[in-house]
């Protein structure tokens, strides 16, 4: 049993699984108990297939997060949680202090983010509003970095992040869930489901709030902007018969930033959608799919008491998705989506809207030729009416075990459309200069080589992944002499290499470690407006002790997060790309200590210290943390139902 | 069978909710439209004849403008900056985006942040009044050059204390922006006394350069 329970550690290449405290029970979300592995057996991921596989043989490598890691972690937004265990993610801030995603080398607009395998609507400086991200109600989050748009189409340049929603097991769940810190953050929730067996409902409401933070230095941003959200989402599935599953759910978002005096950044998001999945036989089964997205921005004038709309954002989306198993082994998945992408924005000349159409095709065959070899390949076809952009996305990949091993090799392509802002943009930044699209923007695209290998004995498990990525005609923001202006352009290859490496231990008893290393290297041809901002070296590293009995259980965390200096160089101009300067970002480590106890499988009490060794920046650069210390927090989450 | 009848209904309803209102977007009517007159009607917009009191709106959107307002005749005039610009025969303090200068007064802020506050004091605040001074790199003309921090400027007089009305933070970008709220108090150059406090600096669109600017004059006790 327990080389069973380590293989399928080492298959997934997961690192909630190979971290013993992830194995905790999903349900109770208490520490470590053995008994758990078993569930995580039969933990089933579908982002990397689009069809439902065991970690264990999913031919892509995917890294989930469980619904009690998610607990475990103690974080407001995805951002902490993803930097917490995953070395070469970095959540920073560009512009109007806006937060911006590298993930080593690649930007939001190449990560691809889903919710239930749904696309999200709106952006913000390429970035789409990670805080709509509710980590409540959530089940797991399955992550694959590498191109994915043989699958997923546009944006799955460097990756994919689904969020998928949970779907409670038992009759009643209630939960109650408030967590203050320092700097006065807050966040309260709450959630009711039900499953009567063949119904299912589950709502869920949010809020979150952060005073404003003034930084102890100088620094690009001298404060960070007070901020409160408020999410709600509800999701109601019906089972007509043990074939037919009908979903319907639908969303409320809203944020709100003090970002200036006079008036206050609004963000809201409406959203919905319809589900049928049909399952014929136990061979094939269907999935049909609406979903709706509206993502508004306005400015709430506090003088004239007007919220004044100035950007929307609405996508209507019609998915088929459809599985064939040919003999439980070899599958294949076709399917096809149609998008209608509309955009407001005050960003076009008056604030205009446009509008796009976007179609495509896929299939994909998962071929499990030997008990230890499967191959799996994936072609699609996207169409982009306005940009007049069509793409094909090839994928081929290949896995193999041997004894402790397994091998994953893989060719992906990956592609990212022009978007309508890109295109059409007309904007005056701030009165200082222009920003104008440009109609004859090509589409970016990647060619993503990978190999990974992973090694398991007994308590012990190494993982090493190596990946090569050469991505043609990226989009920026270039100078153009002739507009006296920017303006979105094509930019020439840029490689980006790098290694992924974790190690780690788990020992009976309750101990545990983990250490995970990313090594990035962007190489991209001198004159060119992009120059690399990802730091070449990060780490994570995690060493944890739990126990749990019958009533109560604990856990005591040390979480750390290293990041390497950043030296790299900049124009001396923003108008020419000739002349440049070395500049280095300084490296930092921030460490977390966390106690989680549970009390009566229902009382869940969680107290950190965050930032334990009190790093704060000299100068608060863009990729700086904008921490101003050590900080505290409490939180507390109660199950009544389990009373 | 009522529950999947049930559950039908609410798809149903979800459905024709979301897709069926607008394909290009729902719920619209949560949001204010800008208010229109603010779009057209500039200068003395309100003036209160028994109360010497009124609000001025200009649109100083332009570097290249300077806004003159006489409050002697309620009038408000714009001027292209030029070496050949003559200024206006009589005016009393002129605007070019938040920069502000006088016809020869003197400024002083107050610590009230309401008209009618310092009205009720009955007493011209007394102070360090501040008088206007010449600058070299203060009213900037030509903002295109300033990715390479080569910004342009105008020669001008500038009045230090009136132009407190609204701080603007260029540290960040975009710039903050951090408006006193405070009411100030202007010695002409005739011995009248103007009060005067920046309402807003947008119009309702949002858009920055759009002076509201609430008045007393002549401010007598």
């Amino acid at each position: 049993m327990q080389k069973i329970l380590v293989a399928a550690l080492f298959l997934s290449g997961c690192c909630s699984l190979i971290n013993p405290v992830s194995a905790q029970s999903i349900d109770t979300g208490t520490v470590l108990d053995s008994a758990a592995y078993d569930t995580l057996l039969d933990e089933i991921v579908v982002t990397g297939t689009r069809s439902p596989k065991m970690l264990k043989n999913s031919p892509v490598i995917t890294k989930v997060f469980t619904e009690s890691e998610i607990r475990k972690v103690d974080v407001t937004h995805i951002g902490e949680l993803l930097q917490s265990e995953l070395p070469g993610i970095e959540f920073t801030y560009s512009m109007n202090q806006q937060v911006s995603l590298n993930m080593q080398g690649f930007g939001g607009n190449s990560v691809l983010f889903l919710v239930d395998g749904e696309r999200i609507a709106g952006e913000t400086l390429e970035n789409i509003d990670y805080s709509r991200l509710n980590l409540d109600n959530v089940q797991r989050i399955e992550i694959i970095k590498g191109a994915a748009s043989s699958l997923y189409g546009s944006n799955a340049v460097g990756g994919v992040v689904n969020i998928i929603s949970k779907t409670s097991a038992e009759p009643l769940h209630v939960n109650f869930n408030s967590r203050l810190a320092t700097n006065n953050e807050q966040r309260h929730g709450g959630s009711i489901s039900f499953n009567t067996g063949r119904l299912n409902s589950a709502t869920n409401v949010q809020y979150a709030s952060a005073g404003e933070l003034k930084m102890k230095n100088e620094g690009v941003y001298s404060k960070v902007y007070g901020n409160r959200t408020v999410n709600v989402k509800e999701r109601l599935q019906y089972n007509l018969d043990d074939n037919f599953k009908l979903t319907g759910r639908g969303g409320y978002f809203f944020r709100e930033r003090d970002s200036q005096v006079s008036s206050k950044d609004r963000y809201r998001s409406f959203n919905g959608g319809a589900k049928g999945e049909y399952a014929f036989h136990e061979k094939s089964n269907l999935e049909l799919a609406y979903s709706f997205d509206q993502y508004d921005k306005s400015s709430f004038l506090v003088e004239d008491r007007l919220d004044v709309r100035n950007y929307s954002n609405v996508q209507h989306n019609l998915k088929g998705l459809y599985n064939y198993s040919f003999n439980s082994k070899n599958i294949l998945t076709v399917g096809g989506d149609y998008m209608r992408d509309y955009l407001m924005s005050y960003q076009f000349k008056d604030n205009a809207s446009y509008l796009q159409h976007v179609a495509d095709v896929f299939a994909q065959y998962d071929w499990t030729a030997t008990e230890k070899l499967n191959i799996i390949s994936g072609l699609r076809y996207d169409y982009f009416s306005d940009a007049d952009v069509s793409h094909l996305s090839p994928k081929i990949g290949l896995m193999f075990k041997q004894g402790r091993s397994t091998f994953r090799g893989s060719y992906a392509g990956g592609f990212r459309a022009p978007t309508l802002k890109e295109m059409y943009m007309s904007f005056d930044m701030a009165s200082v200069f222009m920003i104008y699209g440009n109609q004859d923007l090509k589409a970016e695209s990647s060619h993503n080589f990978s190999l990974s290998g992973e090694y398991t004995r007994q308590y012990y498990n190494f993982s090493l992944t190596g990946y090569h990525n050469i991505v043609d005609n990226r989009i920026t923001t270039v100078w153009n002499t002739d507009l006296k202006g920017m303006q979105y352009m094509n930019i020439a290859k840029i490689n980006i290499t790098g290694i992924d490496a974790n190690a780690s231990v788990r020992l009976p008893g309750g101990i545990g470690a983990r250490l995970s290393y990313a090594f990035t290297h962007e190489r991209i041809e001198k004159g060119q407006p992009l120059l690399s901002q990802t730091r070449p070296h990060a780490a994570t590293a995690r060493i944890e002790y739990g126990k749990t009995w019958k009533k109560y259980g604990f856990n005591i965390a040390l979480n750390g997060r290293l990041l390497s200096k950043l030296t790299t160089h900049e124009y001396t101009s923003l108008t020419s790309y000739e002349e440049m300067e070395e500049v280095t970002y300084p490296g930092y480590t921030i460490w977390k200590l966390s106690l989680m106890q549970t009390f009566r499988q229902g009382i869940n009490l969680i107290v950190g210290i965050d930032n334990l060794f009190n790093y704060v920046p000299d100068y608060y650069y863009s990729n700086s943390p904008y921490t101003t210390g050590t900080t505290f927090s409490a939180g507390v989450s109660i199950d009544i139902n389990r009373f | 069978m009522k529950p999947v009848i049930l559950f039908i209904k609410l798809i149903m309803l979800g459905m024709i909710f979301l897709s069926f209102p607008a394909c290009n977007g729902i719920l619209g009517g949560i949001y204010d439209e800008p208010l229109a007159e603010e779009k057209n009607e500039f200068g003395f917009i309100e003036t209160d004849e028994t109360n010497n009191s009124g609000t001025v709106y200009i649109d100083a959107t332009s570097y290249t403008k300077w806004t003159y307002i006489d409050f002697h005749t309620l009038t408000v005039d714009s001027l292209e900056i030029s070496e050949e610009m003559q200024e206006p025969e009589n005016w009393d303090i002129a605007i070019h985006r938040y920069d502000a200068k006088t016809n020869g007064a003197f400024v002083l802020e107050t610590g009230f942040t309401g008209l009618s506050t310092i009205k009720a004091s009955g007493e011209i605040p007394e102070g360090g009044y501040v008088s206007d001074e010449w600058t070299t790199n203060k009213i900037v003309v030509d903002m295109s050059g300033m990715m390479d921090g080569k910004l342009k400027y105008a020669e001008s007089y500038y009045n230090r204390e009136l132009s407190k009305w609204l701080f603007v933070d260029t540290s960040t970008m975009p710039p903050g922006y951090n408006p006193s709220n405070k009411v100030y108090v202007i010695r002409l150059k005739d011995n009248t006394v103007a009060a005067v406090r920046l309402r807003n600096f947008m119009n309702a669109s949002g858009v920055k350069g759009y002076m509201t600017i609430d008045y007393i004059y002549p401010f007598e006790v």
